[in-house]
């Protein structure tokens, strides 16, 4: 029952840092100079899960991890904009390569995820209770 | 007697060691947001293990009917040496015999680890909290059946 309860977490937690990231995209979503003050676009970073040997159930239940977070190779998009302080010599300005749509669905995506998380781990605690009034 | 020879000892000692780190894990909660703060736990393997060996030791020394009190021959201020163990053939085996084997449990509670986690994961933690709190409920739980049971011998009466 508790080994459950952690491979709920460590979704839980996977779930989390994935809404991280994407709510770091969403905000850097206008952002063409990075943290050193050099004019270049923001690189959306997405996090990449990989399986938890570490933890697991003894029904053959695995956890999870993140893996690693990426940096999106897509290149910027290039916008016309003459009048921007920061366009360079043809008047144009790099942005970072963010669809919104996507990141908001991906948000939704690990929402969900964090839900069906918290879903199973009501149900193990559940499953205790209900042993627990077998004694009782 | 009922009471030395029942597990409302062994309850006693999980109940006051959920609720300990039931504070422990609640403090951890509380400094989510505190910078260099690292959480804190009390090991519950430790404890287990502390309350495995209590246990041995007490089923070794005074299950029902084999320990008894031999007078104030023995020699004063210790407890322990007032008593003496029977065998199995009912021989008397003389020397110390631990009165209180749960006394030494708590102490497992008594240090605190610290573990160097750069962050305290929220998650983490109310799942530690909810799994602590099963485990106190079932203490609870049984300890509720153990008293019932002793109800119904005293009124004799069953509820």
């Amino acid at each position: 029952m508790f080994s459950a309860m952690d491979v709920s977490t460590s979704g839980l937690t996977a779930q989390r840092a994935r809404l991280n990231t994407i709510s770091g995209n969403l905000a850097n979503i206008s952002t063409i100079v990075n943290e050193r003050g050099e004019q270049v676009p923001y690189q959306p970073r997405y996090v990449t899960l990989q399986v938890d040997e570490g933890v697991s159930t003894r029904g053959g239940g695995k956890g999870v991890r993140v893996a690693s977070v990426e940096h999106s190779t897509a290149e910027p998009i290039v916008r016309y904009e003459p009048g921007h302080p920061l366009a360079d010599e043809r008047g144009m300005v790099a942005y970072p390569n963010i669809d919104m749509t996507n990141e908001f669905v991906d948000a939704l995506e690990a929402t969900r995820a964090y839900e069906a998380n918290i879903g199973v781990m009501e149900i193990s605690k559940d499953l205790g209770r209900q042993t627990l009034q077998i004694i009782a | 007697m009922f009471l030395n020879n029942s597990t409302l000892p062994v309850l006693e000692q999980v109940v006051a060691f959920t609720q300990s780190r039931h504070g422990v894990l609640a403090g951890n909660i509380a400094n989510l947001n505190t910078p260099g703060y690292q959480s804190r736990d009390l090991s519950p393997e430790a404890f287990e293990a502390s309350l495995g060996e209590a246990l041995a030791a007490r089923r070794a020394s005074h299950s029902p009917g084999t320990a008894g009190v031999m007078g104030d021959w023995r020699i004063d201020g210790d407890p322990g040496l007032g008593l003496t163990r029977l065998d199995s053939q009912g021989a008397a085996h003389f020397g110390r015999l631990d009165t209180d084997d749960l006394a030494g449990v708590s102490d497992s509670m008594k240090e605190i680890l610290y573990h160097d986690e750069s962050d305290v994961s929220l998650e983490k933690q109310i799942t530690e909290i909810a799994k602590n709190q099963g485990k106190h409920n079932l203490a609870i739980a049984l300890m509720r059946t153990q008293y019932s049971q002793l109800r119904s011998a005293i009124s004799e009466n069953v509820t």
